[in-house]
């Protein structure tokens, strides 16, 4: 286990939507190998990003793999601090009870501390 | 201090998740696309990094904005940009 | 990642097992229990009942979520299933000798580990 009060290393800003572009998929990926390697990993959903974590996905046209079952996967490496733009959720009229996995969500003044306080901050 | 980088014209959603990134002393530089965002058309969009918005000259030139940009926006070359990142602890790029 | 490409082909009770440049099942529904048996001799393993739990703890992942693990999920998932004592990484390091989330996904007919060296 780790120490909860260790600096947190990376964090993995995720912006785009599934399906549309590989930008999720990427991100996620980073985010699990850094974890396989014992990073600590936060994950911030924004904008449309958000989507990523609506109930009831599927698999793509051509039966390409969703991102569902990765992100519900993430809680096996580790990766628990999921956090969404409060903003982000209010613009798409979401609310975290239509989400897949328990999330907090945070407004600008903290995004712009975490964005600070990682050791390193992906965009995807 | 961090320096964020924008790529992306000032109409996109990006901007407010850059503007949402940005600590109080981090500088933006608006590059490709992004430099759009500094005609004095779009100065309020920035409102929250005035003093702090800079964009890339050759950005800016070949798309006939330098003479037209906000005065406001500091202009950077290349050489500049590395500068920045040089003298900024991390970068952080919104595209 | 999972690979189409066949490298050889593993035979197993007279029947020819695509499998890719890695010793990956090249279609994964081509696993059974003989498969599995086959390819651990390979391996030079003789699995064993500890072997086999492990086998259905790493298909079980794969089903929820349709990759294979690394190590430390590995861990976790066999530490959920079948108790602490067995979910440690010398714990499996002694069934399946070198990396156990790859030779233990090769054994469970799965794609090879992504995000694992």
């Amino acid at each position: 286990m780790q120490d909860t009060a260790s600096p947190a290393e990376l964090m993995v800003i995720l912006r785009h939507a599934p399906h549309g572009s590989s930008w999720l998929k990427e991100g996620l990926d980073v985010a699990l190998v850094a974890a396989a390697f014992d990073r600590r990993v936060t994950l911030l959903f924004m904008g449309e990003g958000i989507t990523a974590l609506l109930e009831g996905q599927q698999a793509g046209p051509l039966g390409q793999k969703g991102t569902a079952p990765t992100l519900a996967m993430l809680e096996m490496y580790d990766i628990d601090n999921l956090l969404v733009e409060q903003r982000g959720m209010d613009e798409l009229g979401l609310t975290s009870d239509q989400l897949m996995l328990p999330v907090r969500g945070v407004g600008d003044a903290e995004i712009s501390r975490l964005v600070a306080s990682h050791v390193l901050v992906l965009n995807f | 201090m961090l320096l964020h980088t924008l790529n992306r014209p000032p109409t996109s959603q990006v901007l407010a998740q850059a503007l949402a990134g940005m600590g109080p002393d981090d500088k933006l530089l608006l590059i490709e696309d992004g430099v759009i965002g500094a005609l004095p058309a779009h100065r309020e969009r920035f409102g929250r990094v005035a003093g702090r918005l800079y964009a890339l000259q050759e950005d800016l030139e070949s798309r006939g904005l330098l003479s037209l940009r906000d005065e406001a926006v500091r202009v950077v070359d290349v050489g500049g940009f590395i500068s920045m990142t040089e003298t900024s602890e991390r970068t952080v790029s919104w595209y | 990642m999972a690979s189409t490409e066949i490298y050889r082909y593993l035979l197993v009770s007279s029947q020819d097992i695509p499998l890719d440049p890695e010793g990956y099942l090249v279609n994964m529904n081509e696993w059974s229990t003989d498969v599995c048996e086959r390819l651990a001799e390979e391996e030079g393993i003789a699995l064993t009942v500890d072997h086999w739990e492990v086998i259905h703890v790493l298909r079980d992942f794969y089903d929820r979520f349709e990759q294979a693990p690394a190590m430390r999920p590995l861990v976790k998932a066999v530490g959920q299933a079948l108790g602490p004592d067995k979910g440690r990484s010398i714990y499996l390091m002694k069934l399946f000798p070198g990396s156990p989330a790859k030779v233990g996904a090769r054994l469970a007919g799965l794609p090879k580990p992504a995000n694992c060296l």
